[in-house]
């Protein structure tokens, strides 16, 4: 940092005579770049301040739809809690057979799925970012095909998820 | 460094920079050192062993926008200020700086005026006591995520557009038997006791993180206790249109109980239970 003064420095002091203005926006520069000690966010910054409608109208309220609310918060809930008896009846059994094994893998799936669709929720504002929304949710649509494809192949041609787990385990 | 960038500010200055220049800047520099000599002064008359306290006041004056936002200190005797932070804001704006600007009113924590950020923490000015004890310096700033439209002054619009959005009034169609009020059971009048209270000072909102990224579409935990006000309230009878105004993606289901609203509610309310008993009903009668 000093060396970088330095040497605006030298440079000034050499050609003070000529182009001055040229050299006052270098220092400028030069002097704001080491000033700044916080980060420039350029990831999604505060957009400029607008006021849709007047300062005395409410704001929309948007159409209901469950699906997207109360209903998708049910069933997120219903998933989280029905996990919690998924993953502890292997301790108890020592084992899952396979079709409750596969109902573990489909909640996991799911539970996770519904999490980072609320992770896209909450970052990429729609309003702000629809091509970015878009690209993600197909993202992660696709991801989790896949991952439920690898895990119909897992279930259905090796030993499932619970049993793998307790092998890793003991190995 | 420091002695470096002033040589060569010296080395410019003698060249290029216009005097105008240094003749605005020097006023500014001049008048601060005063402000500071002019408390220790008073403080020398009392003779009495000061209590001395700095507070770094956040300052940003929309006349010279493109100047960054800055932390400016005052320096205040806490033996002649009052016990809250209000107070002390009130001293330095009559005592030692006229321009600072912020919002105050009913000086007791019912008008929810002086919400600010202090230590870090979402609080009305005139309830927060300033610790006596240690001498560490006082921060403060306005509301976090909200847009400052002077010094500690935010702007409020949104927050309100939101809170008309929710229709926060008795509806209702049919006229109470009697022709007189509408009545209400003792137990239908406690539901709404640690509701009513609630002074829209906006501390809850902007501590949300959800509402910090979400603001536009996100309602935020006072609207949203606010609504559950009049989800509880006997005497409404639009509950259904009320939930439904809710049941979408983002106006309620953007909170995941992250309870900073509940930890900084200066008033001792809790947003967070509203809007899990919202929840609930949605998801139980909905």
């Amino acid at each position: 940092m000093a060396s970088i003064a330095r040497s605006s420095l030298l440079r000034q002091s050499a050609f003070a005579a000529k182009s001055l203005r040229q050299q006052s926006v270098l220092q400028n520069a030069v002097r704001t770049s080491a000033f700044h000690t916080t980060s420039r966010r350029n990831i999604l910054p505060p957009p400029p301040q607008r006021v849709e409608g007047t300062v005395n109208d409410a704001v929309p309220v948007p159409p209901p739809s469950p699906s997207h609310g109360s209903y998708h918060w049910t069933f997120e809930r219903l998933m989280s809690a029905g996990l919690v008896p998924l993953t502890i009846a292997p301790f108890a059994a020592g084992s899952l057979n396979p079709t409750l094994d596969a109902v573990l893998c489909a909640a996991l799936l799911i539970h996770s799925h519904l999490g980072f669709q609320s992770v896209i929720i909450d970052y990429i504002p729609k309003k702000r970012m629809p091509n970015a929304r878009k690209f993600f949710m197909w993202g992660l649509n696709a991801a989790t095909a896949i991952v439920g494809l690898a895990l119909y192949e897992f279930e259905t041609t090796d030993v499932g998820l619970t049993e793998t787990i307790k092998r890793v385990w003991k190995a | 460094m420091a002695a470096l960038r002033s040589t060569s500010a010296r080395i410019l200055g003698a060249s290029s920079r216009p005097a105008t220049l240094r003749l605005a800047a020097a006023p500014a520099a001049r008048g601060f050192a005063q402000l500071a000599d002019g408390a220790t002064e008073s403080q020398k008359a009392s003779g009495d062993p000061a209590n001395m306290k700095t507070f770094q006041i956040y300052r940003w004056n929309p006349d010279t926008p493109t100047e960054k936002p800055r932390m400016q200190s005052y320096t205040l005797d806490l033996k002649k200020t009052g016990p809250m932070v209000l107070d002390a804001l009130i001293r330095i704006k009559n005592e030692l700086d006229p321009t600072l600007t912020f919002r105050r009113s009913c000086r007791e924590g019912i008008c929810g005026s002086c919400a600010m950020n202090i230590n870090g923490t979402n609080t009305l000015a005139c309830l927060c006591r300033i610790p006596a004890e240690d001498n560490a310096e006082m921060k403060i700033y306005p509301l976090p995520h909200t847009y400052v439209v002077k010094d500690l002054v935010p702007d409020l619009t949104l927050f309100y557009k939101q809170y008309k959005s929710i229709k926060p009034y008795l509806q209702r169609d049919t006229p109470s038997p009697d022709g007189k009020e509408y009545r209400q059971s003792k137990a239908d009048r406690k539901k709404l006791d640690g509701l009513y209270e609630c002074i829209l000072c906006a501390c809850c909102s902007t501590s949300c993180p959800s509402y910090w990224w979400n603001s536009e579409e996100y309602l935020g935990p006072a609207i949203l206790l606010q609504s559950y006000r009049w989800l509880a309230d006997s005497r409404d009878e639009r509950k259904a249109e009320r939930k439904a105004a809710l049941d979408n993606s983002m106006s309620l289901y953007r909170c995941h109980t992250i309870l900073n609203c509940t930890r900084t509610c200066p008033k001792g309310l809790n947003p967070g239970l509203a809007i899990a008993e919202i929840k609930k009903e949605m998801a139980f009668s909905g």
